[in-house]
């Protein structure tokens, strides 16, 4: 894997000499065993509680398994996974995930970094800026979504009372929910506003790790603090860079609860009237507990699965060409 | 004319357009969360008025006696029971994810690209089936409807191991490490003298959010614990927001009263995380 | 400040819980009651006048506590189908309504089945129609009838005053024979006061679909588009034209709003609807009053109760239920909610003939229902009626939104059915 540009760590030196040998077997057990050791509580845990469902959903895959038809169950081969390739609604989610994940993970990643940016400086109230930018990320989803299904209501919306202002929709309020771009913009507002604020924690943690006089020596170049951002900055954190930007594609691509709470009528899952909005995380919710199709859902998760691996890591690389080449 | 800049950033002052900046960007951020309040603390009628009501009502303690008097809710055990799950959640991972970075960062092993690599697999994972295996596995385990049940999936996150990996790979210098070795130090020590003091920034980062994603987790704990008497602050919101018409005065009262608990968490660690911040950045 | 004593005592059990791993159920096991005592866990949705009929029961039966679980109405049936995937963890006793029932009886062999628990005697109770929708293929019965919806249209009458309208139920009744009347009667509302009169295109085709005698699926579970949806949507399309309907989803929070906001004058009402009504705008009692809907007699919802086989204490699960269904306990149900009982045997009783409700401006509500309900053509609803009709509404949707003519949306709502008949 090489995700990151983690400089090889040199092998251990060499056990110093005049040891004993009750204490060069245990010397020899540190470094073999301990770091398994350490990496053990994680996938230990992880075995149990999260490799048991994935196996379980793979099985699941490959079966028939419609709730409403319990005699059909059996095995079904690859059935639902080809049943996928022709599934107009799947690619229709498909296309929604991701014009909502561009919408989202672009401007967040890039205000965070700005927002990361003049935090990082030598301000009057430092406590008080940085503990405000958290707020989105500490309310409760119950309740932003509320919220916001306020700010973007047809009807006496806060959203089209500021377009009123300007002069927009005084005839015909805007109906957010009604075309894909209103709802894919409300849907990326909400992500958005929630995420920022932790992103630009995250870079603003790396930011400081950087040694100063990187900064001093670069100053012989003349570089402003706009250029000082994108040439020095960027490239120091580009490890933390590259771990947002997989960490927004997993988020972006399972997008769920934002979509389905903005729907008219959340529980029928099915994204707006034409499912203009509706998420493959939303569709796999649609099939596995509205249509009873756990067979067909479980394939779509693991095609959800893989079309992330693809994606993040497509991102990844694309994140550390631009950071390398500057 | 050129501006030179030959200081960092962090040394720099912030001009006025910086904090013309971060204006803007905290009231979009409070806006929200301040609404929130001024709903809680208002009538009914208040939430669709045009233009929108910006000032707190008189009602914010009728509103949340109502919240803490709901029957079948148990407000108040259920923030009890969130500072429980989330204390228990936040530890376990600051200590479980440390130990792992800093072996996936600075310890050789084989196969230690290979097992990284499936720690961010797990990452990927989409939850929406996962869910019924999960509570078949916590049946057969009798956990279902504990706090348990929503404490052991959460003792260790891919997110973490990977956050910390990245961390200590960068914050704890690869000399420092090997000379302690060459002294003789066994790994753990390593670990306990060398990497935990030189990652507190990065543990105080980690641990708040770790601590706010396990307050508010919701998907999960509302499936296992769905009916008995030990909700999380979570599970109790949306007790309190799932009649089949949503009193939003109560439910966003009862949501301001779940946010405080983590406002004052980070009034109270905001000062540690920004200090924490400036002696990592020290030591460099 | 009894309250909070009680809540930080099960914060510190819950606390106990986590490091001990005991389960839920055997705390409530080594409670303080008398050794043998069950606890029987009821999920249901909403008000269903249950809370002093618990007290009642537990007071004649010292071994058994009931716990009630009141959730959203989606959530519960979501909730109860997950646990039973999983197998264990769902309520003793679930209420499960019609909108869900065919799913359910679908997964019969999940469920305790009534007629080995000495049930066969009450289906010469029950509504012939009521008793068979809860009755899988192979003859299992999975519950026992709690309500029916009986429709009947419920109005504001001081808007109708307002518009110039008749107030009076009986002469409001008059105006709508049929629903082109009612539809006309909505115009002149409109014009008259340029406020909307319907709240929705779709609560305009559900109540419609429900009165016609076949619905989606014939009882060969073949699609039927061009019979009862074809009437219904039809009508639904002359309401958008006409421009008589706010465009308000129901259950929903702009909905709710539309109420205070006198966003519509009518509202087709099933029984359980009377609560809900009240429940959302409380400052509009003596505002609202009940007349016959046009076009007959039509059924919409209505619960049954049901006990999932993964249970511990079936029988004494099967004890309440029976005990909840007779008619005392149903009578008292419709006068604390106004949910409307099952039993035709009831509709004589002048505990339900007499009622009268004071939030609908007086009106007899029992008498009103009773009929309705008596005089309803019951009607199939085929295994993937739930899709189905969500994929209709969404079409209906479409059409408000401006993004589809009226005029095409027929065959595209066809070609929705069809897919959503074949998922």
């Amino acid at each position: 894997m090489s995700l990151t540009q983690l400089r090889p760590s040199p092998q251990h030196a060499a056990p110093p000499p005049k040891q004993s040998r009750a204490k060069l077997l245990l010397y020899r057990f540190d470094t073999k065993a301990t770091p398994y050791v350490f990496i053990a509580p994680f996938f230990v845990l992880f075995a149990i509680f999260g490799l048991f469902p994935i196996v379980y959903n793979a099985v699941v895959s490959l079966r028939t398994w419609k709730l409403d038809e319990p005699d059909k169950d059996g095995w079904a081969g690859f059935a639902n996974f080809t049943k996928l390739l022709t599934d107009s609604d799947f690619w229709n989610a498909l296309y929604n995930t991701f014009g909502i994940f561009v919408l989202s993970t672009v401007p967040q990643l890039l205000l965070a970094l700005i927002i990361a940016n003049l935090l990082n400086r030598k301000l009057r109230g430092q406590s008080f800026w940085r503990i405000g930018i958290l707020l989105p990320y500490l309310t409760p989803v119950v309740a932003s979504t509320l919220v916001f299904s306020v700010f973007f209501a047809r009807d006496n919306g806060m959203a089209n009372w500021f377009l009123s202002l300007v002069g927009y929709g005084q005839e015909q309020p805007l109906d957010w929910r009604a075309e894909k771009w209103s709802s894919w913009i409300a849907i990326a507002t909400m992500v958005n506003w929630k995420w920022i604020g932790y992103n630009a924690l995250l870079y603003l943690s790396a930011m400081q790790t950087i040694p100063k006089d990187v900064y001093e020596a670069a100053a012989v170049d003349g570089a402003g603090p706009w250029r000082q951002l994108w040439r020095i900055t960027v490239p120091m954190i580009q490890p933390v860079v590259v771990f947002t930007v997989i960490l927004s594609t997993i988020g972006g691509l399972q997008l769920f609860n934002e979509p389905m709470m903005f729907d008219q009528n959340p529980q029928s899952a099915t994204g707006g009237s034409a499912h203009q909005f509706q998420t493959i995380a939303q569709l796999i919710y649609k099939v596995g507990w509205k249509d009873l199709n756990l067979g067909y859902a479980a394939a779509m998760s693991w095609a959800l699965f893989l079309i992330i691996l693809i994606v993040a890591g497509i991102n990844a690389q694309l994140t550390k060409r631009i950071g390398g080449d500057r | 004319m050129t501006t030179f800049v030959n200081r960092a950033p962090q040394d720099t002052r912030g001009s006025w357009k910086t904090y013309l900046g971060l204006t803007a960007v905290l009231l979009v951020s409070a806006f929200p969360v301040y609404w929130m309040f001024v709903i809680a603390s208002s009538t009914d009628a208040a939430v669709s008025q045009i233009p929108p009501s910006v000032i707190p009502g008189s009602q914010l303690f009728k509103n949340l006696n109502e919240v803490f008097t709901m029957q079948e809710v148990y407000f108040t055990a259920s923030l009890i029971n969130s500072v429980i799950v989330s204390t228990v959640i936040t530890a376990a991972t600051l200590f479980f994810c440390s130990l792992a970075g800093f072996a996936f960062a600075k310890l050789r092993f084989p196969a230690r690209n290979a097992l990284m690599f499936v720690v961010i697999l797990t990452l990927t994972v989409p939850n929406q089936l996962g869910v019924v295996a999960l509570y078949i596995l916590m049946g057969k385990l009798g956990w279902n409807g504990t706090l348990l049940a929503v404490i052991a999936p959460g003792l260790v996150s891919a997110f973490g191991v990977f956050y910390m990996r990245q961390f200590i790979a960068h914050a704890v210098p690869d000399e420092l490490v090997e000379s302690a070795r060459i002294d003789g130090a066994m790994t753990m020590r390593v670990y306990f003298s060398i990497v935990l003091p030189a990652i507190r920034p990065a543990l105080a980062v980690l641990g708040l959010l770790t601590f706010v994603m396990a307050w508010n987790d919701f998907q999960w704990p509302l499936i296992t614990l769905n009916g008995t008497d030990f909700p999380t602050s979570m599970v109790a919101l949306s007790d309190l927001a799932s009649g089949n018409y949503v009193i939003y005065r109560r439910v966003l009262a009862g949501a301001f009263a779940a946010t405080v608990p983590l406002i004052i968490l980070l009034l109270i660690g905001g000062r540690q995380i920004v200090r924490g911040i400036m002696e990592g950045a020290v030591k460099n | 400040m009894k309250r909070l004593g009680k809540a930080t005592a099960a914060a510190g059990v819950a606390a106990t819980l986590a490091l001990t791993g005991c389960s839920g159920q055997s705390l409530e096991g080594d409670g303080d009651k008398a050794q043998g005592t069950i606890t029987l866990k009821v999920a249901f949705w909403g008000d269903m006048g249950l809370d002093k009929l618990k007290a009642q029961y537990e007071a004649a039966h010292p071994n058994i506590k009931i716990v009630l679980n009141s959730g959203e109405y989606n959530a519960q049936h979501e909730d109860l189908q997950k646990k039973i995937v999983a197998g264990t963890g769902a309520p003793d006793i679930s209420a499960i309504d019609e909108g869900f029932i065919v799913q359910f009886r679908s997964q019969a062999d999940k469920f305790v089945n009534f007629m080995d628990k000495g049930g066969a005697e009450y289906e010469s109770k029950y509504l012939p129609w009521k008793w068979q929708e809860s009755m899988s293929t192979d003859g299992k019965q999975i519950g026992l009838g709690t309500d029916v919806g009986g429709l009947a249209m419920c109005y504001r009458s001081d808007l109708f005053k307002a518009a110039g309208l008749p107030t009076d139920r009986d002469a409001v009744s008059k105006l709508w024979n049929n629903w082109d009347d009612f539809i006309n009667v909505g115009k002149q509302y409109t014009a008259k006061t340029h406020k909307k009169f319907v709240d929705s295109g779709t609560n305009m085709f559900n109540p419609v679909l429900a009165q016609q005698p076949v619905g989606f699926f014939d009882t060969g579970e073949k699609l039927q588009m061009d019979g009862g949806p074809k009437v219904a949507f039809d009508v639904s399309m002359k309401a958008l034209d006409a421009g008589i309907s706010a465009n308000l989803a129901s259950f929903q929070p702009n909905w709710d709003q539309g109420f205070k906001k006198d966003q519509f004058a009518v509202l087709a009402c099933p029984a359980w609807m009377l609560g809900h009504i009240q429940d959302t705008a409380p400052d509009q009692a003596g505002k609202w009053d009940i007349a016959s809907i046009p076009g007959g007699g039509g059924n919409w919802g209505g619960s049954w109760w049901t006990i999932p086989a993964q249970g511990k204490n079936i029988d004494a699960a099967a004890d309440f239920v029976k005990w909840m269904v007779a008619p005392e306990q149903q009578i008292e149900v419709f006068k604390t909610v106004g949910n409307l009982p099952s039993q035709p045997a009831l509709y004589k009783d002048p505990a339900v003939l007499d009622y009268k409700k004071e939030f609908m401006s007086n009106a007899p509500t029992g008498q009103i229902f009773a009929a309705t309900a008596e005089n309803l053509k019951p009607q199939y609803l085929g295994k993937k009626a739930g899709p189905t009709r969500v994929a209709v509404e969404n079409v209906i949707t479409q059409v408000q939104e401006g993004k589809l003519k009226s005029a095409d949306a027929w065959a595209v709502a066809v070609k929705e059915a069809e897919k959503a008949a074949n998922s």
